[in-house]
C-alpha cells in the first residue's frame, strides 16, 4: 500500500477550519462544564434535598447514558420544538455531559476542605456563603485541577462525536475530503496527529497549572 | 453611658452556660468574666470542656442555656432566627479574634492576603490601606518579611503567628486562644508565647486555653481550673498554680508536673 498525502494537502485548509470549530466548541464546553459543574456541586452540597435531589439525578443521568444518545436526544428532541444550530446543540450536549462529571469531582474536593477552614473564616466574621465563595471553593478548585484536566482532555476528543449531528469539526470536515479523494488512511493519520498535538498542548497546560497551584494547598 | 459604667462593663461575660452534645453535658453551668484589658487562662484535663467553652463564646458552638455577652452585647440570641441571626453573629465575630490549635491559615492565599482578607471584604478597606494595615500586623508578630509567602512555606510557629496577625487585623476587642501552641514542636512554642506576651503588654483582653502552666502563670491576671464541665476552682494565678484549695486542682497539677518531667 502506498501513501499519497497530496489530497490531504489540498484539503488542509478545510481540516484547519475543522480544528478551529473543534477548538471553539471545546472552549465553550470547558467554560460551561467547569463553571456549571461548580455551581451544581455547591448547590447539591449546601442546599436542601428539594433542590439538590434533582441535581443529583441530573448528574446520575448524564453519567450513566452514552454521550451520543444524549446528543441525539437533544438534537432531535429539541428539534421537534425549536430550530437550533447543530453546533449549539453540540455545545449544550457535551457541556451537560461534562458538567455532570466535573460536578462529581467538585463534590468530592469541596467536601475534602477541612472544617477548620470554614470555622476560621466564620470566626473572622464572614457569613456562610461568603466563606464558601472565598475560602472553600478556591481551595476545592485547586484540588480539582488534575481531574478536571483529565476530563477536559477526554472532552476534546469527544468533540469528534458531534460529527454525528453535523457539526463541522475536524472529523466531519474530513469526511467530504475522504469521500472525493478515496484516501481515508492519509486523512486519519493526519487527523490523529492533530488530536495528538492538541492533547500534548493540553497536558502541558495542565502540568503548568498544577505547578502554579501546588504550593497553595 | 457614663465612663464609670463603661469601665465597669466586662469585655466578656459568660453566665450559667450549659452545652450538651446529645446526652453528654459538656458545660454544666459555667460563669466567667473577663474585664477590659485582662487576661484569663483556663486549664484543665483533656475533655473537660475548655474548647467547647471558648468556641461557645463566639458561637462556633451553640449553647443550650445561659447568656454570653461581649462588651455588654448579647452574643447568643435564641430569639433570633435565620438571616437576622447570621447578620448579628457575623458582626459580633468581627470583634473577636480566634486562634486555633491547628492555625487554619488559608493555604490558597499569601500571608498578607490571609491577614487582609477580612478587613478588605468585611470593612471595605481598599487594597493599599489594607496592605499597610496587614504589614503593621505582620510586623507585630515579627513576620513582615514573609508577607508574600504562602502558608505552606512557613514553620508551625510562623503559621500561628500569622494566624494571630490575621485575627489582630480586625482590631478585635478580645482575643480567644485555644491551645495555640499545642500542635507545635517544643522549640517553636516560645516564639508564639512571646507574641502573646507582647499582646499582654499592650493590654489586649485575652481568654486563653492552654496546657502551659508556667506561661499561664506568668501572663494571666486570673486563672480557672476546669474539670468535667464545671469550673472547679479559680483564683489569682500564683495561688491556683502553687497553692490551690481543691484536691482535684492539686491532682491535676501534680500529674501535669510528672508528665512534663
Ligand atoms: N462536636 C462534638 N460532638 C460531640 N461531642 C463533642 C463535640 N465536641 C466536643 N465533644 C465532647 O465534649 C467534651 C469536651 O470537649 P472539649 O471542649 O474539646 O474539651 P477540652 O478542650 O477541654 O479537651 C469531650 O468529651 C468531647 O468528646
Ligand atoms: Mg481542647
Amino acid at each position: 500500500m502506498e501513501f499519497d498525502f497530496s489530497a490531504v494537502i489540498t484539503y488542509f485548509p478545510t481540516l484547519l477550519k475543522g480544528v478551529g470549530v473543534a477548538a471553539l466548541v471545546a472552549l465553550a464546553v470547558a467554560l460551561m462544564s467547569v463553571l456549571g459543574g461548580l455551581v451544581v456541586a455547591v448547590i447539591s452540597i449546601y442546599t436542601n434535598k428539594v433542590v439538590s435531589a434533582p441535581l443529583r439525578f441530573f448528574i446520575w443521568l448524564f453519567m450513566t447514558t452514552p454521550l451520543l444518545l444524549q446528543l441525539y436526544f437533544l438534537y432531535f428532541g429539541l428539534g421537534e420544538w425549536i430550530l437550533i444550530p447543530a453546533v449549539v446543540v453540540g455545545i449544550l450536549g457535551l457541556g451537560f455531559h461534562y458538567m455532570a462529571y466535573n460536578a462529581d469531582i467538585f463534590i468530592t474536593t469541596i467536601k475534602s476542605v477541612s472544617g477548620g477552614q470554614y470555622e476560621a473564616s466564620r470566626s473572622l466574621g464572614f457569613g456562610h456563603w461568603r466563606t464558601i465563595l472565598y475560602i472553600i471553593v478556591p481551595q476545592a478548585f485547586i484540588r480539582s485541577i488534575p481531574q478536571l484536566g483529565n476530563n477536559m482532555i477526554l472532552m476534546v476528543k469527544d468533540t469528534s462525536v458531534l460529527s454525528a449531528i453535523g457539526v463541522a469539526e475536524l472529523v466531519y470536515a474530513s469526511q467530504y475530503a475522504i469521500s472525493v479523494s478515496f484516501r481515508p488512511f492519509e486523512f486519519f493519520i493526519v487527523i490523529a496527529a492533530m488530536y495528538y498535538v492538541i492533547n500534548i498542548v493540553m497536558e502541558l497546560g495542565q502540568a503548568w497549572l498544577e505547578r502554579q497551584t501546588s504550593y497553595r494547598h | 453611658m457614663s465612663t464609670e459604667q463603661q469601665t465597669a462593663t466586662p469585655m466578656v461575660e459568660v453566665r450559667n452556660v450549659h452545652k450538651r452534645f446529645g446526652n453528654l453535658e459538656v458545660l454544666k453551668g459555667i460563669n466567667l468574666t473577663v474585664d477590659r484589658g485582662k487576661i484569663i487562662s483556663i486549664i484543665g484535663p483533656s475533655g473537660s470542656g475548655k474548647s467547647t467553652l471558648l468556641r461557645s463564646v463566639n458561637n462556633l458552638e451553640v449553647i443550650d442555656d445561659g447568656v454570653i455577652l461581649l462588651d455588654g452585647v448579647q452574643v447568643n440570641r435564641p430569639d433570633m432566627k435565620g438571616m437576622a441571626f447570621e447578620r448579628h453573629i457575623n458582626h459580633i465575630r468581627q470583634n473577636m479574634g480566634m486562634v486555633f490549635q491547628h492555625f487554619n491559615l488559608f493555604p490558597h492565599m499569601s500571608t498578607i492576603d490571609n491577614v487582609t482578607l477580612a478587613p478588605r471584604k468585611l470593612k471595605g478597606m481598599d487594597k493599599k490601606a489594607a496592605r499597610e494595615l496587614g504589614m503593621e500586623q505582620l510586623e507585630r508578630v515579627g513576620l513582615a518579611e514573609k508577607a508574600d509567602v504562602f502558608p505552606n512555606w512557613l514553620s508551625g510557629g510562623q503559621k500561628q503567628r500569622v494566624a494571630i496577625a490575621r485575627a489582630l487585623a480586625m482590631k478585635p476587642k478580645v482575643m480567644l486562644f485555644d491551645e495555640a501552641t499545642s500542635a507545635l514542636d517544643p522549640e517553636l512554642v516560645e516564639e508564639v508565647n512571646q507574641v502573646m506576651r507582647s499582646l499582654a503588654d499592650e493590654h489586649m483582653t485575652m481568654l486563653i486555653v492552654t496546657h502551659e502552666m508556667s506561661f499561664a502563670r506568668d501572663v494571666s491576671d486570673w486563672a480557672l481550673f476546669m474539670d468535667g464541665g464545671v469550673v472547679v476552682e479559680e483564683s489569682a494565678p500564683d495561688k491556683l498554680f502553687s497553692n490551690p484549695d481543691q484536691e482535684r486542682t492539686r491532682n491535676f497539677l501534680q500529674k501535669h508536673l510528672e508528665n512534663n518531667k
